[in-house]
């Protein structure tokens, strides 16, 4: 079990919202300090699921994807192998990034069965789309407390938990949203709810963390949904056989696996 | 009726007074309540299968019209200077316009390039950080011609000129937005020539050109009406009257639109004109009438003077003013919304008119008399009916009855041939001066880009994934080969083309994979992988989610339905292969809407010509209680709307929205001389008694034939006034309805005449019985 430092992105896609208290506070906490409770929560060193992702638009057509997933924490940065295996015409199609935690852009390949070709594609920018989805790659690597000003606006009971609610506002122009608005358990230190607001002020996103459970220390998030309030369009990522530290091999992240598979 | 017409009359200051109070109150409304609707797309009737099918796809596909913006460097767009210009207006109009979201804006600057190199797939900007070093502007210029999806679209071939296209969803536009746009661009400071044009645009030219037309054509028509009544009245007094009768009709017509809370629409820009020219007809008659009873019986008083002319007028008046709301009426067959209503509008106005007059003009003559004129001594000619043009004319047709109708059916006959040559075409731009700044800068942008309107052919497939399909992806690929071909066609876009572009950049950009992929599995993956390093927005704009309904966006030179028509043609050898492939074919976009309007105009056209002329037939065997004279008095107005047409063929004025209004409102119109002239012949027949056909048509001339022609030249020099026009097709609608008018009353006085003596040559009951029972009864 380690902590996550730096901008390092975090091995779960749920890492950025699911944390757990490292010390107990004592009466009304700062908004920078709720975020950071969230941010240092134990996380595991690597991960294997099942992942379905379904991208539903406004008319309520969708498509799903089923993805098998394997990350793992590394010193130098984390490794990230996705497999296709539904739909059939993309089956064994694969997908691997490395990002490195002293700020060089992700190294990216994708193989194509139908071209039995890899190729290296373009580094994503933070705020791109992860593959597709209405996540970017900063939602699903979580921001860095640094990255923003934080503020709590108030406690309130939300779902039934006693919630923080906290107000973050990034220090950089670039990011795609001007606010956001996070809902955080009191002492569990899980976000579940998150509302992003674009330059207008309005309701750009909204993410909401479904399921949530926790596997030996470390919290998962089985399913969240993301839901791009303008153009109404969501995806939900549904995350099933979950297994964490089950000590993958840094070997497995490499070319050959992409064509051949993970044996 | 008379009589009440002559309460009203004998207290001429109370009637002028309601009318003066009503038409305050009218203007008072319309100024404060008028709301002018220029979007084009009102005038579609939404509920047509064709509409409904385009809104849904337009929806699907995010279809919308777009305001170009070319910018014109001069020399090469690839200075720092032209390519800030292009992001600054691509960045700024978006946050500049609330309207206009980010992702709707298209240019070099926010285009992808999507790009093979050793390093692999990328998708990223033409272009970020400026300026740009020495070496970039060749290496820019080098990436964009190796891109056809942008080279040429958004970039000139002759790299002079650059586009930025902003997508403006159709309910955030505005007049005020498009008067912002145009005050926007003109306020950016380059070196660069800054041109705007697109559909939006040209709504927005529309808008402000239709009520500045009105404003200038209202004055004018008023001024001519004043001076060719003061010829005909001689008098200002009673010139001034039927002035304020053709005033609030005009203006109580406008009131009770906006009343019922139906906007003016462009086509509507033309009551006014109507209205005031074709009012005067029915004052003209009144004072005619009044004249002539003046002269006969010198010391006749005022009020018996007025009360005659209401007794003899109220029913030719009041036919030929229900007619001519019949003409209008019959567009309420259009399924053009707008015509429908500048139809009804326009026929009430011209009923208040016909009330007005009966009620104004004669209380004109009680309070002030009938003016000088009247009292005159009658000119010799008017009393001896032998040496009159009346007579020598019904010599003329008399003698040579069968020569008349030669002439005249070889004059048919040539129209026939010019009508065979009539062409629809509705096009937006036409309604522009060929001169102006919005056709030059649409022939700019035509000249550079693929072209400032298109059409968007929807693909329907019958089961999902079928635009993931090889063979599905080449027929749209031949499809997109074969449009292209139409010399009209500056360029198109499909799924096919990222397919191309993707398949090519992943074989090093080698050619020979510039075509659709072989496989599914290959088109699924790089589909795949676009949408996962792409905008998957891009996608959404030409294929659907479920990969089964595609878009297929034509970009046209011409707005012109002829040439969608064309365009559209050019689909026929593929339809049995496409049908073979489960796909259905359909259009969608404001460019095939207006070829269905086009179409829907046509159709509209024949139906209120046809409903036209069967309600005044009928109207014409009621009044004049014979069946025969009713066809018969319909013979000079199909005879005017063949030369119209046939006309339009010879000069090749198409059928447009504006001209397809004219043949039912000139039957309304010109159908008036007919009932004159049957009103006097039958008249004099009574009179005569004698049978002696020759003399009751020259009587029948004698009396009608100067009101006739009088009325033609009134109504043809009040829409001669439409030359003025600021638009084009209105100055052809107000030549031509100066031509319908001459033809009719020339058809009315020549060939009706040799209709009506070979009718009653051949009815002797009609002759000895029922000349006598009418006689009676009058």
């Amino acid at each position: 079990m380690r902590r996550l430092t730096g901008t390092k992105r975090l091995i779960l896609m749920s890492a950025a919202l699911a944390l757990t208290a490292t010390a107990a506070f004592a009466g009304e906490l700062t908004g920078r300090e709720v975020i950071e409770a969230v941010h240092d929560r134990p996380i595991a060193e690597d991960m294997h699921a099942t992942v379905t992702m379904t991208l539903t638009d406004r008319r309520g057509s969708q498509r799903v994807r089923e993805i098998e997933q394997y990350t793992l924490d590394t010193a130098e940065g984390e490794r990230r192998l996705l497999f296709f295996t539904a739909p059939a015409d993309v089956r064994d199609t694969s997908f691997m990034t490395w990002s490195y935690d002293d700020g060089r852009s992700d190294d990216q390949w994708i193989y194509l069965p139908a071209l039995r070709r890899i190729r290296r594609i373009s580094a994503e920018a933070r705020h791109d789309s992860f593959m597709g989805s209405d996540f970017t790659y900063d939602d699903i690597s979580g921001r860095h407390p640094d990255d923003d000003r934080h503020e709590l606006l108030r406690r309130e009971t939300h779902r039934g938990e006693d919630t923080y609610v906290v107000e973050s506002v990034p220090r950089d122009g670039s990011a795609p949203f001007d606010r956001t608005v996070t809902w955080v358990i009191d002492g569990e230190w899980i976000g579940i709810r998150r509302e992003y607001y674009d330059d207008r002020d309005r309701l750009y996103k909204v993410l909401e963390v479904e399921e949530y459970e926790q596997i030996d220390d470390v919290w998962v998030i089985p399913r969240m949904t993301m839901t791009d309030k303008q153009r109404d369009h969501s995806t939900t990522m549904e995350m099933r056989g979950i297994e964490l530290n089950v000590g993958l091999s840094e070997n497995i992240f490499s070319e050959r696996t992409m064509q051949r598979g993970v044996r | 009726m008379v009589r009440m017409i002559m309460r009203a009359v004998r207290h001429p200051w109370i009637t002028v007074s309601v009318v003066l109070a009503v038409t305050a109150l009218m203007a008072y409304v319309t100024v404060g309540g008028a709301r002018i609707e220029t979007d084009l797309d009102e005038y579609m009737p939404s509920d047509h299968p064709a509409f409904v099918y385009s809104d849904m796809a337009e929806d699907l596909f995010d279809i919308h019209d777009g305001v170009l913006i070319a910018i014109d460097s001069g020399g090469s767009i690839y200075d720092n200077e032209t390519l800030g210009l292009i992001r600054d207006i691509s960045t700024r109009l978006a946050s500049d316009f609330e309207e206009i979201e980010s992702g709707d804006v298209r240019s070099l600057y926010t285009a992808e390039n999507i790009i093979g190199s050793e390093w692999g797939l990328e998708v990223r900007p033409f272009y970020d950080a400026l300026p740009l070093s020495d070496a970039e502007p060749a290496a820019l210029r080098a990436a964009v011609r190796a891109n056809e999806m942008v080279a040429g679209r958004m970039v000139s071939d002759d790299e002079s000129a650059a586009l930025v296209v902003a997508e403006i969803p159709g309910d955030e536009y505005s007049d005020a937005l498009y008067d912002r746009l145009v005050a926007w661009v003109d306020a950016f400071d380059s070196g660069a020539e800054i041109h705007i044009a697109g559909r939006p645009i040209v709504e927005g030219e529309l808008a402000r050109l239709g009520p500045a037309d009105m404003a200038r054509m209202a004055p004018l028509v008023i001024a001519v009406m004043a001076v060719v009544l003061l010829i005909l009245l001689r008098s200002a007094l009673h010139a001034a009257v039927n002035l304020l009768v053709v005033g609030a009709g005009t203006i109580w017509s406008f009131g009770l639109m906006t009343l019922s809370g139906i906007p003016v629409y462009a086509v509507s820009t033309m009551m006014p004109v109507m209205l005031i020219a074709i009012g005067t007809a029915f004052g003209i008659h009144l004072h005619n009438t009044a004249h002539l009873y003046a002269r006969r019986y010198p010391d006749a008083s005022r009020a018996r003077i007025a009360e005659h002319a209401v007794r003899s007028m109220l029913r030719p008046v009041s036919m030929a003013a229900i007619t001519t709301a019949v003409g209008f009426i019959a567009l309420l067959t259009s399924q053009v919304l707008p015509v429908r209503y500048f139809g009804l509008f326009t026929a009430a106005g011209v009923l208040i008119e016909m009330v007005l007059a009966l009620i104004l003009v004669p209380a004109a003559i009680v309070a002030f008399g009938i003016g000088r004129a009247g009292r005159r001594e009658s000119s010799p000619a008017t009393s001896d009916e032998s040496g009159t043009p009346g007579s020598r004319v019904a010599a003329v047709l008399a003698g040579r009855g069968v020569l008349t109708v030669t002439l005249v059916a070889s004059v048919v006959a040539l129209a026939a041939f010019g009508t065979s040559r009539v062409w629809i075409d509705t096009s937006f731009l036409s309604n522009f001066e060929r001169d102006s700044d919005i056709v030059r800068t649409d022939r700019f942008v035509n000249d550079h880009f693929p072209g400032t309107s298109s059409l968007n052919i929807i693909l329907e497939a019958d089961r999902d994934n079928a635009f993931r399909e090889p063979e599905v992806l080449s027929a749209v690929d031949r499809l997109q080969r074969s449009v292209a071909g139409h010399e009209e066609v500056g360029g198109s876009f499909s799924i096919a083309d990222y397919m191309k572009r993707m398949h090519r950049v992943m074989h090093d950009d080698a050619e020979e994979y510039f075509a659709i992929p072989e496989t599914r599995d290959l088109i699924a993956q790089y589909l795949l992988l676009y949408e996962m390093s792409g905008d998957p927005d891009n996608l959404n704009r030409v294929v659907d989610y479920d990969y089964r309904t595609a878009n297929l966006t034509v970009q046209l030179k011409s707005d012109s339905s002829a040439i969608i028509e064309e365009v559209i043609a050019t689909l026929d050898p593929h339809r049995a292969d496409l049908d073979d492939l489960g796909l259905s074919v359909n259009f969608a976009g404001s460019g095939y809407k207006s070829y269905v309007f086009a179409d829907l105009l046509l159709t509209g056209q024949m139906w209120s010509l046809l409903i036209a002329f069967a309600i005044v037939a009928v109207l014409l065997s009621v009044v004049f209680r014979d069946l025969v004279i009713g066809i018969l008095g319909t013979v000079p107005i199909a005879i005017t709307a063949v030369v119209n047409f046939g006309v339009m063929g010879l000069l090749g004025i198409p059928l447009s929205s504006a001209t397809a209004l004219i043949s039912s409102i000139a039957i309304g119109i010109g159908v008036d001389y007919a009932i004159h002239f049957i009103e006097q012949f039958r008249r004099h027949a009574v009179i005569d008694g004698s049978g002696d056909l020759p003399g009751i048509v020259a009587a029948a001339l004698a009396h009608s034939g100067r009101a006739i022609i009088f009325n033609a030249v009134a109504v043809a020099g009040g829409f001669a006034v439409l030359a003025f026009s600021l638009f084009p097709p209105n100055r052809q609608v107000g030549g031509l309805i100066a031509l319908n008018m001459a033809t009719s009353a020339a058809a009315t006085l020549t060939v009706l005449p040799v209709l009506l003596m070979y009718y009653y040559r051949r009815s002797p009951v009609f002759q000895k019985q029922s000349y006598a029972t009418e006689g009676a009864s009058q």
